[in-house]
């Protein structure tokens, strides 16, 4: 008698622990959520603002979004991820050259993509808590013609400031699909880091 | 007749393949044992005795007809340059938006009912009432398919193909292929285009009234046409901001059919992770 009071005590126990921390649990992802969704609605007025203010020259609108870029998402993260196995193989040099020369083609082909972009509309769809501790919010830009563009973001949290570390765009991962490019250049310039810099480096010129 | 035997060759081709993409995955998570897969099939001891540096590569792309794929590449882009952009360019010149919309809306209405087929070889029975009561109410209130009236009544157009339906029973991509004119395909999708030949009443329909074959030929155009115009911008801007827009292609092509495959429904997309070394005082880190 006393054992089975006893079993089902601790088997109630337990399982009033394990609701808390469910509890808990989702409570955490739930402000983890909304926070992101904040920060990519924040973000994402800022760059239409930034890519439709006409009065600003091509210049400034390239640094501004280069600026944008640096703080707000993670471009080592990305940079060292695109390149999969050949981040660990590379020098310090080359690394170091990579990230830069990543970082400025990308201002490069968005600028561009973008530039004629008038009133586009952005738009937080929702947001959801990933397996990997990442939150991903849904986005989408509305274009003038009505059509709709679905933009996802990955965000992670890491020391109390969040990062953006992929774009995901109409389900298609640009991470994923970088990393397969560049391995390509890669493996055709001889397995070496170098050949990726050189072709980034012609592109941006 | 002789088309079924062709379809099901095809899928005797095809299954060997997925094995021995699925022994080299295995091969690649254990690491273990490489000696003991040499017997078992040639590929993967071709892919031992190659350079290592390969391997990973070769997986991940699966695109062992790469030469002639770019060849096709080439003639597709040549193509393109010198017959339908010009095309293109001058129906979204001459054609106003509105209309071109609708054209794009009745072409894909009369491809609805290839949509219904595929979601019941699915099994998605939801998903097949929504697309006949997107065929039903478009058909007659959106005025034979101009005015996609089932959006605004929430029920969105779904695509699915008969690629995506063998993606749902089990069927891996195989490998990638260049289809001339079509563009960037693999296997699995292009025995789907077969599929989606045949499930098409207006092909049959053309097949049987012979004097009908004229509209079957004037549909496909149209089809090329609204897909090209539609899709021009993106594809120029894809091309020029590459380094080399052949991989691109590829990666995309590849990608978005991952995406769009009901199997993959809740996916966790692999992305960069927050790690400790990489914050922005790169020069501080060893390695």
């Amino acid at each position: 008698m006393m054992n089975i009071k006893k079993g089902s005590f601790m088997k109630n126990a337990i399982f009033t622990l394990f609701s808390f921390l469910t509890w808990v649990h989702i409570a955490h992802a739930e402000t983890n959520c909304d926070a992101a969704k904040t920060f990519m609605s924040d973000m994402g007025e800022n760059v239409i603002s930034l890519l439709t203010n006409q009065s600003i020259s091509d210049q400034e609108r390239a640094d501004q979004f280069r600026t944008i870029l640096e703080t707000q998402f993670n471009l080592k993260a990305i940079g060292k991820f695109v390149l999969g196995r050949y981040w660990k193989q590379a020098s310090d040099e080359e690394k170091q050259s990579f990230l830069n020369l990543f970082k400025e083609t990308t201002v490069a082909t968005y600028a561009s993509r973008f530039k004629d972009y008038t009133s586009e509309k952005f738009e937080i769809r929702g947001c959801q808590v990933e397996p990997d501790g990442g939150v991903i919010v849904s986005s989408q830009i509305t274009r003038p013609n009505g059509q709709a563009i679905p933009i996802n973001w990955k965000i992670f949290e890491k020391k109390g400031e969040m990062r953006v570390y992929d774009v995901i765009l109409e389900g298609i991962s640009m991470g994923i699909t970088q990393r397969s490019e560049f391995a390509s250049v890669i493996q055709n310039g001889g397995g070496k880091l170098s050949a990726l810099n050189k072709a980034l480096e012609k592109k941006i010129s | 007749m002789n088309h079924i035997f062709a379809i099901l060759l095809s899928f005797l081709l095809l299954t060997p393949s997925v094995r021995a993409q699925e022994d080299a995955y295995s091969y690649m998570d254990t690491d273990e044992h490489p000696g003991e897969t040499l017997e078992i099939n040639p590929q993967e001891r071709e892919e031992v005795l190659n350079p290592p540096s390969n391997l990973e590569a070769n997986l991940e792309d699966n695109d062992p007809l790469e030469p002639i794929n770019r060849v096709t590449f080439g003639v597709n882009s040549f193509l393109d340059d010198i017959l339908f952009d010009p095309i293109s360019a001058m129906y979204v010149g001459v054609v106003p938006e509105f209309l071109r919309e609708r054209v794009g809306y009745f072409l894909r209405n009369l491809s609805e009912p290839i949509v219904l087929v595929n979601n019941i070889l699915q099994g998605e029975m939801q998903d097949a009432e929504d697309t006949l009561r997107r065929f039903a109410i478009n058909s007659t209130v959106g005025l034979g398919g101009i005015f996609d009236v089932s959006t605004d009544l929430d029920i969105p157009y779904k695509r699915e193909d008969f690629g995506l339906t063998l993606a749902s029973w089990g069927f891996e991509e195989g490998p990638y292929i260049v289809l001339p004119i079509l563009g960037p395909s693999n296997l699995r999708d292009t025995i789907g285009r077969v599929g989606d030949y045949g499930f098409d009443s207006i092909n049959w329909w053309a097949y049987f009234t012979d004097d009908n074959a004229i509209y079957s030929y004037t549909r496909t155009g149209a089809q090329v046409l609204d897909a090209k115009s539609d899709n021009i911008e993106t594809i120029n801007d894809l091309k020029t901001n590459s380094i080399d827009p052949y991989v691109t292609f590829r990666a995309w092509y590849t990608e978005r059919r991952r995406s769009l495959s009901s199997k993959n429904e809740g996916r966790v997309i692999e992305t960069a992770q927050p790690e400790d070394d990489d914050e922005e005082d790169f020069e501080d880190d060893e390695y």
